[in-house]
């Protein structure tokens, strides 16, 4: 790479602000205010954190408005964030990466791209929602490709999408017991009389 | 594939087999009944009872190319609606990743696409390398290029020639697995493996390429140049071919745009989008090529089945073009970064796109300072692209399903990771 590397371990600089995430963050800031919660605007991985209750209006707006055209869900992902010490929120993250076909890419921006530095006009919407309760409404109306990220992230993490009637599972059997991407899953001894043996190690 | 000759069929028996030696024109000529049958139209709904039939393709039909399930429900020849069953190859790629060591995690991610195990190295690798911050040697950014461009020929050569053979041509498949399996011997040569390889490496590559290797690429990239306008000229240009896949399985952009599906279908329909091209990783930016994207300049219709063929196999030749450019940029030097033994990246995140053969490959990392991520989560492009056909292929043919299906050109392994 042409660029200096940074030394290993450390985020990139947060000067390098991605030109699609701010105006991302200060569109939903002006339209829906209230709605945004935490933000990170630079570094590798910038995203918003938006409020459960915001999260519809805040994909619609984002893929509707002409200045973020942010027009596809390109996945949707699960987070599992149990609480590790006393006093932390047992939480669950969904992250939603929306991506644009549609807007011409920064020029400028991508020129003083480095190999830390974010170079795709994409943009990370986060929601989190109690671990105990994890319901999140479902995009799957203004997303269609949303509707089977959603299956699996119901199917490995037992989140619940509400308002899209039920969700089957996708990966796993109907009748698996538990979610496996949540931390504390532990591998049933069996499946209907067949054993599971994990390898070492797993 | 030529035409086949039809075998001629006598008009009439042979008149030395008639009773009485005597040609028997009465019995051609529709008299009595015949005309009256005619009449009695419409037959559906009076003489013939239809109802809608539900019934399974797969999971070990040849055309859903895997382990894929499709409940189907018919009215006749023509699809009512269908369901994709997905699950049967589920191979717990993400619950690995965050239970083993990020050193360790990389050759499972090459069993995701099984016929792309390069560019899902490369890209799994990317993730790692920009969550520790891992520095990665020019000379070997470039060996990475070539083996993926590589790679991605002989997906592509296989996409096609399996293509053909959904559709009953059967010479094709013949002739672009010859040529598929020089690629495989080559790759197998730089690696020790056919199909997985692990040989993009954390911080690098395994082996520096050497002078029999690449003669031996060299060879392999004339011949595959030689035969191409050979493929085409026995799929493109055959109008059986262009009879079963011209207008037919249209995605076009919305419908994308919608499901997410990415690669070559997005391209057919006319998105001028490449991640190589517009969000270049690696050293991709250092490279000319052409974007190859439908539009109505040729056969079919803008996204539909022939037009994603035809994405495949202009990209072929774009990959040439990279692999030959790659071969005379290449500087000298090592082919592995300094990388440490154990690897703990800060707490942070990533997120990874790139192209793949089928589409776009991302991977989402979250890493919180131990050996293992926290979480790795993949998106396998024919996760969204096979999810488009529950809308595609409605209202159309049965056979036109089986088209539609294979020109997507999906891998079960990495629908079901």
């Amino acid at each position: 790479m042409s660029t200096t590397p940074s030394p290993a371990g450390t985020p990139a600089p947060a000067a390098l602000v991605d030109p699609v995430t701010e105006r991302a963050h200060a569109l939903l800031a002006a339209r829906l205010p209230g709605v945004v919660q935490a933000q990170e605007l630079g570094g590798r991985h910038p995203w918003i954190r938006v409020s459960v209750t915001g999260l519809r209006d805040a994909l619609r707006l984002l893929r509707d408005d002409p200045s973020t055209q942010l027009e596809c869900c390109h996945l949707i992902s699960g987070v599992d964030w149990p609480a590790r010490k006393p006093g932390d929120k047992a939480e669950l993250e969904v992250v939603y990466h929306l991506v644009s076909y549609a807007l011409p890419y920064d020029a400028a921006y991508k020129a003083r791209r480095g190999p830390q530095a974010k170079n795709d006009p994409w943009v990370a919407i986060k929601v989190r929602v109690p671990r105990e309760a994890p319901e999140v409404p479902s995009v799957m109306d203004l997303f269609t490709g949303a509707d089977w990220h959603e299956r699996e992230t119901y199917d490995l993490l037992g989140v619940r999408f509400t308002g899209r009637g039920f969700v089957p599972r996708i990966l796993l059997p109907e009748d698996w017991p538990g979610y496996p991407l949540r931390k504390d899953w532990e591998t049933p001894t069996d499946y209907h009389g067949i054993p599971i043996v994990p390898p070492e190690g797993l | 594939m030529s035409e086949p000759t039809r075998p001629t069929i006598p008009a009439a028996r042979p008149p030395s087999l008639v009773s009485g030696g005597e040609p028997h024109h009465a019995s051609v000529t529709p008299v009595g009944g015949v005309a009256e049958v005619h009449e009695q139209q419409p037959l559906v709904g009076q003489d013939l009872r239809t109802e809608e039939l539900v019934f399974n393709m797969g999971p070990q039909h040849p055309a859903t190319h895997g382990v894929l399930r499709v409940v189907i429900k018919s009215d006749g020849e023509f699809v009512q609606g269908l369901q994709p069953h997905i699950g049967n190859l589920h191979r717990c790629c993400e619950k690995i990743g965050e239970s083993v060591p990020y050193y360790q995690w990389i050759p499972y991610v090459d069993r995701m696409d099984y016929l792309a195990a390069m560019c899902n190295e490369h890209i799994a690798c990317m993730a790692v390398e920009k969550a520790a911050g891992i520095e990665v040697p020019e000379r070997a950014e470039y060996c990475r290029v070539i083996v993926a461009e590589v790679q991605r020929i002989l997906s592509h050569l296989f996409a096609m020639g399996v293509y053909g053979l959904d559709l009953g041509a059967f010479t094709p498949f013949l002739h672009q697995f010859r040529e598929r399996e020089k690629g495989l011997d080559l790759l197998d040569h730089i690696s020790g493996g056919r199909l997985l390889y692990h040989y993009v490496r954390i911080g690098g590559v395994k082996r520096d390429f050497t002078q029999e290797w690449l003669d031996e690429l060299e060879a392999f990239l004339a011949a595959v140049e030689q035969r191409l306008p050979e493929y085409n000229t026995l799929l493109l240009s055959n109008h059986i071919f262009q009879q079963r896949t011209a207008g037919v399985g249209v995605i076009d952009r919305s419908a994308c745009v919608r499901w997410g599906v990415t690669g070559p279908a997005l391209r057919a329909a006319g998105v001028d989008f490449d991640v190589r091209r517009d969000a270049p990783y690696g050293v991709y930016d250092r490279f000319e090529f052409a974007v190859p994207h439908g539009h109505s300049g040729i056969a079919g219709v803008v996204g539909d089945c022939f037009q994603r063929h035809w994405v495949r196999t202009q990209e072929v030749e774009q990959s040439l073009r990279i692999v030959r450019q790659a071969l005379k940029q290449m500087p000298q030097g090592p082919v592995m970064g300094k990388v440490p033994k154990s690897l703990k990246p800060v707490a942070g995140e990533v997120y990874v796109r790139g192209e793949n053969p089928r589409g776009e490959l991302a991977v989402y990392m979250v890493t919180q300072g131990e050996d293992k991520a926290w979480r790795a989560r993949c998106r396998g492009p024919s996760f969204s692209n096979i999810a488009v056909i529950t809308e595609t292929a409605k209202g159309t043919l049965l056979a036109d399903l089986v088209a539609a299906i294979g020109s997507l050109d999906i891998v079960l392994g990495e629908v079901d990771r």
